[in-house]
């Protein structure tokens, strides 16, 4: 399959169920190949909903939304979405929770298996290469509850990094990162995008220091887009 | 008799081991209000067989079955509303229920039939149903081994797991599937009214046990075993409904569970804070 861009917006409205007013007011907006899109805003402003549009979580009332091509309202939606990776904003566990951080980051490769295959030696070397590249390779069997905030979401940034996806959707990536986490972040996913030609989009209302690897930058408010629509 | 009892046994460890593993799934993915719909559409369904005289565990099947079906694919195609449809099913299958045990003359009311359809009975119990709890128990039991990381991926977060491709839809109608298989296969036992008890109270004492996923699938399904297996025997020696007590049975497991966690965790507390006291 060929596609010319991993993202297609087309006057999409989005509302959530029970609430009067929508969340996404008539966006446009196209994710392109092989670039780093940045989207900021304030609290409220829109942008998990549009991240989660354009995985098809979130389906448009009006307008449509397109993952490498394939309508976020079809059933082969997932065909699509196995080619993405995905941090949701709200990834903390409690501590009670005990799955083990490298069994996390294996499940990402879950949607991969046909029935009672187990994970390959290639997988395992993957989830060795990824924890390198994130720093967590003394946490791959800690239950993840028991992490702090920032290094669960390195865990989380791992699992989905780990799949190869072809598009990366990052909710607030950074929100529990130090300083020196979020400019190891923003370098691993800016060489990511170099070397493996894939599309970041990457939701932030701090934009520090990710501002200075992104190719676009988008700012939304209430639900609309207010500059950057040159990529509409 | 003693063969009697062992196949009565026999069936009560099968049901509560499934109901006790259906319990566990149907908790961690959240889909337990759709659950509570389909049994009381089973129960809706045996109440029927009453009045139509045919086997109430098979006509309970056919409308548990159908309404998770329903259900589960109603749930994939709206957003709005979601609980009111669940809870339209729940009280329209109550009212049938009702209804249909009404209608029943009062001849039946003695019958095993209806003893089924209310608290459930020993005598119910045969060698055909005991043969269909483990072909249901062997096909469970072979799914979740066939698709066991996309469940454990729904598992750990449905979101991230859908966002990733799994097919939670189909995992998770599946899975309402079985739960209509499992509440309506379980009926004998039980009866209509107290199926929920193996269904919930093992899953809940196995979460006071342990914060594993795996350990707590299987504390559920012995637990439910157990329960079952035990208050069968208690009922038999005493006299009493079987479905009422082992309702009574697993509920006070999970009280003595949740002391105990209550207590440990004190306990614990106390040797936690020691140091300080000292220092
Ligand atoms: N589950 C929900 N139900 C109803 N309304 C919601 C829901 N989630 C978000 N909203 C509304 O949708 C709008 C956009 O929310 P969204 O979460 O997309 O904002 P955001 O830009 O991600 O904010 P933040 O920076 O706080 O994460 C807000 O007005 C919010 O109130
Ligand atoms: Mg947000």
């Amino acid at each position: 399959m060929r596609f010319s861009e991993a993202v297609k917006l087309r006057n999409v409205w989005v509302a959530y169920s029970g609430s009067d007013r929508p969340a996404m007011r008539n966006i446009n907006l196209t994710v392109p190949l092989g670039k780093l899109l940045l989207i900021t805003g304030p609290n409220g402003a829109g942008k998990t909903t549009l991240i989660e549009t354009c995985l098809g979580l979130l389906k448009p009332y009006r307008g449509s939304a397109y993952l490498f091509g394939v309508d976020t309202r079809s059933w082969r939606i997932r065909y699509a979405r196995r080619m993405c990776g995905f941090v949701p904003q709200d990834f903390m566990k409690p501590p009670f929770e005990a799955y083990t951080v490298r069994h996390v980051i294996r499940l990402g490769f879950a949607p991969y298996k046909s029935i009672f295959e187990s994970l390959t030696e290639d997988e395992d070397k993957r989830i060795r290469w990824v924890s390198e590249l994130l720093e967590i390779e003394d946490l791959l069997d800690r239950p993840i509850g028991t992490l702090s905030g920032g290094q669960q979401q390195r865990a989380v940034i791992a699992r989905a990094l780990v799949r190869k996806p072809k598009a990366l959707f990052l909710d607030e990536p950074f929100s529990s990162l130090d300083k020196e986490g979020r400019r190891l972040v923003s370098s691993v996913v800016r060489d990511y995008v170099n070397t493996e030609n894939a599309s970041v989009v990457i939701v932030s209302h701090d934009v520090n220091p990710i501002i200075d690897y992104a190719d676009i930058v988008v700012k939304m408010e209430n639900g609309r887009i207010v500059s950057g629509e040159d990529y509409a | 008799m003693l063969e009697f009892l062992g196949l009565a046994i026999s069936a009560a460890v099968l049901s509560g081991n499934l109901c006790g593993a259906i319990g566990f799934y149907v908790q961690r993915l959240k889909i337990t209000t759709l659950s509570f719909s389909v049994a009381h559409a089973a129960l809706a369904g045996a109440s029927i067989g009453l009045i139509l005289n045919i086997d109430p565990v098979y006509s309970a099947m056919i409308t548990a079955v159908a309404s998770a079906l329903f259900l589960g694919i109603v749930f994939t195609r709206i957003e709005y509303g979601r609980e009111l449809i669940s809870m339209a099913v729940f009280s329209v299958s109550s009212a049938v229920a009702i209804f249909a045990i009404y209608l029943s003359n009062v001849r039946v009311l003695a019958t095993v039939s209806i003893a089924v359809v209310l608290w459930g009975s020993l005598l119910a119990i045969t060698v055909e149903k005991l043969i269909l709890l483990l072909l249901i128990l062997f096909i469970f039991v072979l799914y979740i081994l066939a698709y066991r990381i996309q469940i454990d991926s729904m598992l750990y977060d449905v979101k991230m797991a859908e966002a990733e491709g799994v097919n939670v839809q189909m995992h998770m109608l599946i899975m309402l599937f079985f739960a209509g298989l499992i509440i309506s296969s379980s009926l004998r036992l039980t009866g209509g009214f107290l199926v929920f008890t193996l269904l919930y109270n093992p899953v809940a004492t196995s979460f006071q046990i342990s914060r594993r996923a795996h350990m707590q699938l299987l504390a559920s399904s012995i637990l439910g075993a157990v329960s079952a297996s035990s208050g069968l025997m208690v009922s038999y020696i005493l006299d009493w409904p079987v479905g009422a007590t082992i309702a009574i049975v697993s509920s006070i497991i999970l009280l003595l569970a949740y002391t105990a966690k209550i207590i440990a965790e004190a306990v614990r507390r106390r040797c936690l804070s020691r140091p300080y006291r000292l220092g």
